[in-house]
């Protein structure tokens, strides 16, 4: 409860590549992913599934998380919960990706513990610039 | 053409496919299988999502329809019945066909759209009549598109501003796409007359569907055109209209601002900077007839051509009616601020100016409460104003109790983020961190709240929070993953290729150690390098084994397309047959897995089509009217097994003899010392075939000797063993791997070596000349009791030498090497060893070459050339 939640943003993040975890069980969707946000400047980590993106959440520092709703082994739901529920990475900011567009996925996501919700096919720009705002970088 | 994300979707989509078929095939026999329906839809939904990243349209709406269905069945609002299954499976073999076609020239084939409105009507026709209405209206006012009416923009402007008149009125416009048949003209159909009863038609397009051939290829028969019309009637008339060709036509209401698209020049232009900063506090005051004179002032200034006369022009349609949608007219003035041709309204539920607006303002957030209108200099852009109401949102769902902290942290940091990434100014931030230490503090999001309310409040008068249902949602069973990587056969092909050639450079080690010895005199540097080749030869085995099993395969790669087959053949056969497999996870190599397939599916045709009775037949003679087929696969010492088991009528050997006979393959004397198994054996005979009357599933004119020659070929052996009345067991045994060969080295034509596989040789003998009996041109000789015809190897291979030298002995040198079930003795000048090889096909310009299986490198550097016996014989 004491820790800092938001840390001071400009020190932290000067001089180093910002990471963002890509959790898809598609894989050509995490080749996407991997093309347009390297192309922006991050970092990429992929997880095929909910319970291979907790490892990684825990054993890796993350500035974004782009979690796929409907997966197998562990669900976006599931997994955003997970997270939220470990003090050490609740503060990571996540972005949920589903192919629904309705106002009651979007509510179930932002429940679930994301901070906002693209719906597929989502355009590269529209990925690069939320990325972009939500894991705090600036435009060169 | 093909980019690395196509590629990878090609391969994703075929996995994806056979999950979902597979899946499917289980949940027809157990309906209520969770873990199935799970699979299957999860398969189509993850196709759906990967498709949706290329410019597939037929394809994506086509998944989307089998999504839909399926979506109900997980839901169990709809009955898996076995017509739905043969229409998803359907729908897979088309995805299917439309992935091959992709993965070869880039692109769907041409027929795909037709194809895929058929097979989505089909599947949709299951559906509750309002399903796909509310899905595609939902995702209409999403994304400013129906799907698959992304025609509608093509229309001429004038059209379209005409019809969006009309909606304002209080017309329905429906959206018309009508593709007739191509031999719609034989069927006394008259596509235009038709589309031109349409009442009030706004406006057509008519386009054709392939590109017009050459003049002298046309076929003015065949009509290959597609009517696209806008009309302002009720759907039900359309309906009316078309309702001989239902299936040709796709009626669609088309939300007004659907009609909205921007043309145009988006370059150039002056800029209405002004004009937007006045518009947005007339729209926020609902004050319309001032912005409606300044959107007319401007248009009477902008070059129609441009995007920003376009803009202009569907501006002061939407004013025209005294309350004008808000929504769109904020998106409009947004594409003039952009100059952007994108036009996208948002949702009337969501937070209306939210997501449209080209540049906002921030307010100071440390501004005293009772100024909201000051702003802060810095911009921040329209999707950052979207994450700053999501984050709303979720606050406003902490306020309800719960664990402030667990959401509070990813909520202030995407906050300070977003902040940081928009250029903000410290004390931005700084009233952000007071405002989040306080909330953390009072264990309350109320601080934070009131900052985010702030810095919408200015933009927008209603923060809107969505208040969400209460998700529950269970941890799903959580499971180690086994990391699988993913590698490309060419690969492993060329780690097979690469360890072929250490092995045998290897072996160029003992001729190096015998020169050193012999040639230069150094015993020592032979005992040196003999010692370096037995490390060398163990690692290269080591290697050799390890690269072995990577080309493992599971015989499941084959026999996971026999639940479908067998199925399908049954079904079509009235016969009543459950499939089982035993032992899918036994591994062989990928080439003996490859070529099992069409020897498998050959032996499993026939024992469904002759083997099985019909269940009429089963009953009468007492059997359970399900026959069951069972797959059954298994290593036995260095083979692998597989064994295909039919509990049908059995092979009756009179039958075969009789047949024979009528054929001529043996006479009567033979037929009547036929033991019960030789005259079963008789199938394989070449040119053999039982069935009666040649059926549409295995009878081809082809018989087991197909199947025989496949798995020869890959130096396995086939064996049938049959009780009558009980059923058949036709056995396959084949080598694990079949990367070494072993051949016979044999010398012919004057010192030139060819090998010839262990696997044909029955034995070596010598022959006296006298031996040898000549019958006119050929020659043959007697081998306990057995006439075995000779064939001189060089005379075969044309490699004769112009003179034959003769070793002196009065003896020749036979191989007797067993082809088609056959001897034949090979005349050759000498034999030499035995030896392991690593077999490399011809490729190239050679690779056509007849007779010839592929090559060797001796260990000498020699080049072996391997014969391929059924093909010279």
């Amino acid at each position: 409860m004491n820790k800092p939640l938001a840390r001071g943003h400009d020190s932290d993040m000067r001089g180093r590549r910002p990471r963002v975890l890509v959790v898809d069980d598609g894989i050509t969707m995490r080749m996407f992913y991997r093309s347009v946000l390297e192309a922006a400047g991050f970092l990429v980590e992929e997880a095929a599934n909910g319970m291979e993106g907790y490892e990684k959440v825990l054993t890796q520092a993350f500035d974004l998380m782009i979690v796929d709703i409907n997966m197998p082994k562990l669900d976006g739901y599931a997994l955003m919960q997970l997270i939220r529920g470990e003090p050490a990475v609740r503060g990571v900011p996540a972005v949920m990706i589903s192919t629904e567009a309705g106002d009651r996925d979007a509510a179930k996501a932002y429940e679930a513990g994301a901070n906002f919700y693209l719906v597929k096919p989502i355009p590269p720009d529209e990925l690069t610039e939320v990325a972009r705002l939500v894991a705090g970088v600036t435009v060169p | 053409m093909s980019t690395p994300l196509l590629e990878r979707f090609v391969s994703e989509a075929r996995d994806l496919l056979q999950a979902a078929a597979t899946g499917l095939l289980i949940l027809e026999r157990q309906p209520g299988d969770e873990a199935a329906v799970n699979e299957v839809f999860r398969s189509v939904h993850t196709l759906k999502g990967s498709v949706g990243l290329f410019d597939f349209p037929a394809f994506t709406k086509l998944v989307h329809a089998g999504e839909d269905v399926l979506s109900l069945v997980r839901a169990r609002q709809l009955v898996l019945t076995s017509e739905l299954v043969d229409r998803l499976l359907d729908t897979f073999d088309q995805v299917s066909a439309w992935v091959d076609a992709i993965d070869t020239t880039g692109t769907l084939p041409k027929d795909a759209d037709g194809a895929s409105r058929e097979m989505t009507a089909g599947l949709r026709a299951v559906l509750p009549a309002d399903f796909g209405a509310s899905q595609a209206t939902a995702s209409a006012v999403r994304t400013g598109e129906l799907v698959g009416l992304d025609w509608l923009a093509a229309l001429p402007e004038k059209d379209r501003l005409a019809a969006f008149a009309q909606a304002m009125d209080g017309a329905e416009i429906q959206a018309i796409e009508y593709a007739p048949l191509q031999d719609c003209f034989f069927s006394g159909e008259d596509p235009l007359a038709l589309v031109r009863q349409l009442a009030d038609l706004q406006s057509l397009a008519i386009e054709p569907t392939e590109p017009w051939p050459v003049i002298d290829h046309l076929d003015p028969y065949r009509c290959v055109l597609c009517f696209r019309a806008l009309a302002a009637m009720p759907r039900v008339e359309v309906e009316t209209l078309f309702r001989y060709v239902v299936e040709q036509v796709r009626v669609a209401s088309v939300p007004p601002e659907l009609l909205i698209s921007l043309t145009g020049d988006p370059n150039g232009g002056p800029v209405y900077g002004d004009f937007v900063d006045e518009a947005y506090p007339l729209i926020a005051a609902g004050d319309w007839p001032p912005l409606r004179r300044a959107v007319g002032a401007l248009l009477q200034l902008t070059a129609p051509t441009l995007l920003l006369a376009s803009a202009l022009r569907w501006l002061d349609a939407i004013l025209a009616v005294p309350v004008p949608n808000s929504d769109w007219v904020n998106a409009l003035i947004a594409c003039i601020a952009d100059g952007e041709s994108n036009f996208r309204p948002v949702k009337a539920a969501q937070p209306a100016a939210l997501a449209n607006s080209g540049s906002r303002h921030l307010p100071d957030p440390t501004a005293v409460p009772e100024a909201p209108g000051r702003t802060d200099p810095g911009k921040v852009s329209s999707t950052a104003v979207r994450i700053l109401e999501s984050q709303r949102a979720i606050l406003g769902l902490l306020t309800a109790g719960g664990d402030i902290a667990a959401r509070l942290g990813s909520v202030a940091q995407t906050v300070t983020n977003l902040l940081a990434a928009e250029g903000h100014r410290a004390d931005d931030l700084a009233a952000w961190s007071r405002a989040v230490d306080a909330a953390i503090a009072q264990d309350n999001a109320a601080p934070v709240i009131e900052v985010l309310d702030r810095w919408l409040a200015a933009n927008h008068p209603s923060a809107a929070s969505v208040r969400p249902e209460a998700g529950e949602h269970l941890i799903q069973e959580i499971k180690q993953t086994s990391r699988v990587l993913k590698v490309d056969q060419a690969k492993i092909d060329t780690l097979m290729n690469l360890i072929g050639e250490l092995v045998v450079s290897k072996n160029s080690l003992p001729f190096l150690a015998k020169r050193a010895e012999e040639v230069h005199g150094s015993r020592e540097m032979s005992r040196e390098i003999k010692d370096l080749h037995a490390v060398i030869d163990r690692l290269a085995q080591e290697m050799h084994g390890a690269i072995m099993a990577v080309r493992m395969l599971p015989v499941s790669e084959v026999f996971d397309r026999f639940p479908r087959l067998v199925r399908d053949v049954a079904r079509k056969l009235g016969k009543q047959i459950e499939l089982s497999i035993e032992g899918a996870d036994t591994a062989a190599d990928k080439n003996i897995i490859e070529a099992l397939g069409d020897p498998l599916l050959h032996i499993v045709r026939n024992a469904i089509d002759h083997g099985i009775e019909l269940p009429d037949e089963r009953d009468a003679s007492g059997k359970s009217t399900q026959a069951t087929v069972l797959l059954r696969a298994f290593q036995e010492r260095d083979q692998v097994v597989i064994e295909v088991v039919d509990d049908g009528r059995g092979i009756n050997p009179e039958k075969i003899k009789a047949s024979a006979l009528a054929k001529g393959v043996i006479d009567e004397e033979r037929a009547a010392r036929l033991t019960d198994q030789e005259a079963v054996n008789l199938v394989f005979t070449p040119g053999f075939s039982t069935a009666a009357q040649v059926s549409d599933l295995s009878g081809r004119g082809v018989g087991m000797d197909v199947v025989v020659n496949g798995v020869e070929k890959v130096g396995g052996s086939v064996s049938i063993i049959s009780v009558m009345g009980q059923g058949t067991t036709v056995r396959l045994s084949l080598p694990l791997s079949m990367a070494v060969t072993r051949v016979m080295v044999v010398e012919a034509g004057g010192g030139m070596l060819f090998g010839i596989p262990m696997d044909h040789i029955a034995e070596t003998v010598r022959v006296h000349r006298d031996a040898v009996h000549r019958f006119k041109q050929s020659e043959a000789f007697v081998l306990r009791d057995a006439i075995v015809p000779i064939i001189r190897l060089d005379r075969l291979l044309g490699v004769e030498p112009s003179a034959w030298f003769g070793d002196g002995s009065d003896e020749d040198a036979v191989l007797v090497v067993r082809v088609g079930g056959g001897l034949v003795g090979l005349l050759v000048d000498h034999f030499r060893e035995g030896m392991d090889i690593i077999l490399k096909p011809f490729d190239g310009i050679l690779a056509d070459i007849q007779g010839y299986s592929g090559s060797a490198l001796l260990g000498d550097g020699r080049v072996l050339l391997v014969l391929n016996l059924r093909e010279l014989l």
